[in-house]
């Protein structure tokens, strides 16, 4: 298999780690929740 | 008939297993749903996200991904994972850049639907006009849509387990709304969630029948990697199976890659699902995990029809190669085993039936709330039996078409979707992101991305060299992103008040 036609299969699990890296990171609220002790930014 | 349930019993078996727990999943929320609007067509907001993110998958991917998209590869070879990898691209996108916004903005705004979206976020005289022909889209482009999935399970029916072709689809039909119509949302995102599993597993199981059949991955690939199989004008494939765009221009890979997987960013039946998930928490949860579960099951099933090409002789290539829709089937009878022939049957028709049941509760909630309450106000109390009654008619609608399809359905299924993302996508993304965005704005989009993609596909794609392979999508998604920014900014006395946007971007 050509890198051109293998890209795909691999692509697909690097940017589901990437996402995952990613959204781990990121603080997401909902004005409609229970509020904690936690800081939370204002919004997503 | 005891020779009928002796050859197909574990098919049935899994299949009746299947059906009574989706049946009785409906039954079980039947009260809690009928309680009034927000529970029937929302759940209340109170869906985990592990629910939400499987729901998600099953409801995106369907009968036609785990059989046409898998078969097509039979025919283009393992480039066509190409289009698994722009619809993982787009999955990521959908949950990162609308999922948590577009939570947040419909709670403040007390939206239970896409059309009500529109007119609450845009909120103007002309506001109440972009829900009723966003509510007339959506009952317009999804009726092919859903003829096209029931007519590809009862096809599934009738080949493996010789029941007549209307039957099978009166039977999937039927199911179908008789769960969606006791639960609601509620029965719809459980339903589909356990389809979601199945699907999961399914996806996993089906790469794995080639790779056994041939006796391991590198015995395989030394076969598909060199044949002497026939491509569709005669010619022997060779190393084409394994070599970027020999038997498919990268042109018409992007096209049905964007066409299909822009349905994320733009859909109602997807975009539906963020309304639902119950906290920040959960919402992390699902945007981790559904670009996994999308994705892995793309990677088993984008490229499956090339390694087939691993149990076929060469005359069963040269037929399947012009019937890309029959190579799953082909690979369970060559692989001949009932119990996992019944499992990826069950697996197929909960493909099928998730994204039927999300379709049918989108149709019931545009045409009661966002068309007849529109125009007309009803009390609250009767708006849930109504939508009720219309995923009936639009249930017998859906048959009739079903059994006596039009010419083209396939490709009127696949032109729906580009509607869809061309019409939609501006006004949603303008609406979450945008606070210069206007109604005069959101409308203009919607009525050039449609007005773009039909003219596309009608009178410039086919009729001039070389533009074949451009989808409609590409044009008509391009064009009413543009129009939308240029008529917000010439309208800029209409964007709403400062109250308002406070409201929704803090």
């Amino acid at each position: 298999m050509d890198f051109m036609t293998s890209l795909p299969y691999w692509g697909i699990i690097l940017i589901t780690i990437l996402n995952a890296v990613l959204v781990s990171r990121m603080k997401i609220t909902f004005d409609d929740e229970p509020k904690d002790d936690q800081p939370k930014t204002d919004q997503p | 008939m005891i020779e009928y349930i002796q050859d197909f019993w574990p098919i049935i078996f899994l299949t009746a297993v299947y059906l009574v727990v989706c049946l009785g999943i409906g039954w079980y929320f039947k009260q809690k749903a009928s309680a009034g609007v927000s529970e029937y067509y929302l759940a209340k907001r109170e869906i985990p996200g592990w629910v939400i993110s499987l729901a998600f998958f099953s409801t995106f991917a369907s009968s036609n991904t785990y059989i046409g998209q898998a078969g097509q590869s039979f025919k283009y070879g393992l480039s066509w994972a190409w289009v698994g990898f722009f619809w993982s691209i787009f999955c990521v996108i959908s949950w990162l850049i609308l999922g948590p916004k577009m939570r947040f903005q419909t709670a403040i705004l007390n939206s239970t639907t896409i059309p009500d979206y529109f007119q609450f976020r845009y909120k103007s005289d002309l506001s109440k006009t972009i829900r009723i022909l966003s509510a007339i889209i959506i009952l317009f482009a999804t009726i092919w849509y859903m003829v096209g999935i029931a007519k590809g399970s009862a096809h599934v029916m009738e080949s493996v387990l010789n029941i007549p072709y209307a039957w099978g689809a009166g039977l999937i039909i039927f199911v179908t709304f008789l769960y969606t119509s006791w639960g609601g949302m509620y029965s719809v995102l459980w339903t589909d969630a356990v389809q979601g599993i199945m699907m999961f597993a399914v996806a996993i199981i089906m790469v794995m029948i080639p790779v056994i059949y041939v006796g391991g991955v590198g015995d395989l690939f030394d076969v598909i990697g060199n044949t002497q199989h026939v491509d569709l004008s005669g010619q022997p494939i060779g190393n084409g199976l394994v070599t970027f765009g020999s038997l498919v221009s990268f042109f018409y890979i992007l096209g049905i890659g964007l066409a299909v997987g822009m349905k994320q960013i733009a859909e109602p039946r997807c975009l539906i699902r963020f309304y639902s998930i119950d906290n920040a928490k959960s919402m992390k949860f699902a945007m981790i995990w559904t670009p996994v579960f999308l994705g892995v099951s793309l990677l088993c099933v984008m490229g499956l029809g090339a390694l087939v090409h691993g149990m076929a002789t060469p005359d069963e290539a040269a037929y399947l190669v012009k019937h890309t829709d029959e190579v799953v089937g082909f690979m369970l009878s060559k692989f001949d085993n009932k119990l996992v022939s019944g499992v990826v049957i069950a697996g197929l028709f909960a493909a099928g039936m998730s994204s039927l049941a999300s379709v049918m509760l989108i149709v019931g909630t545009a045409f009661v709330s966002d068309v007849w309450n529109a125009v007309k106000p009803m009390e609250p109390g009767r708006i849930v039996h109504w939508t009720k009654v219309t995923m009936f008619i639009y249930s017998l609608l859906v048959l009739i078409f079903t059994i006596f399809p039009p010419a083209g359905i396939v490709e009127l299924t696949a032109f729906s979707g580009a509607v869809f993302a061309a019409s939609f996508f501006p006004s949603i993304f303008g609406g979450l992101y945008l606070k210069w965005g206007t109604d005069m704005g959101s409308i203009a989009s919607m009525i050039s991305g449609m007005m773009i993609a039909i003219l596309w596909r009608f009178t410039v794609r086919f009729e001039f060299e070389g533009l074949s392979d451009i989808h409609e999508i590409i044009p008509a998604f391009l064009i009413s992103c543009l129009v939308y920014w240029f008529v917000s900014r010439m309208t800029k006395e209409r964007v709403p008040d400062e109250g308002h946007l406070m409201r929704l971007f803090g």
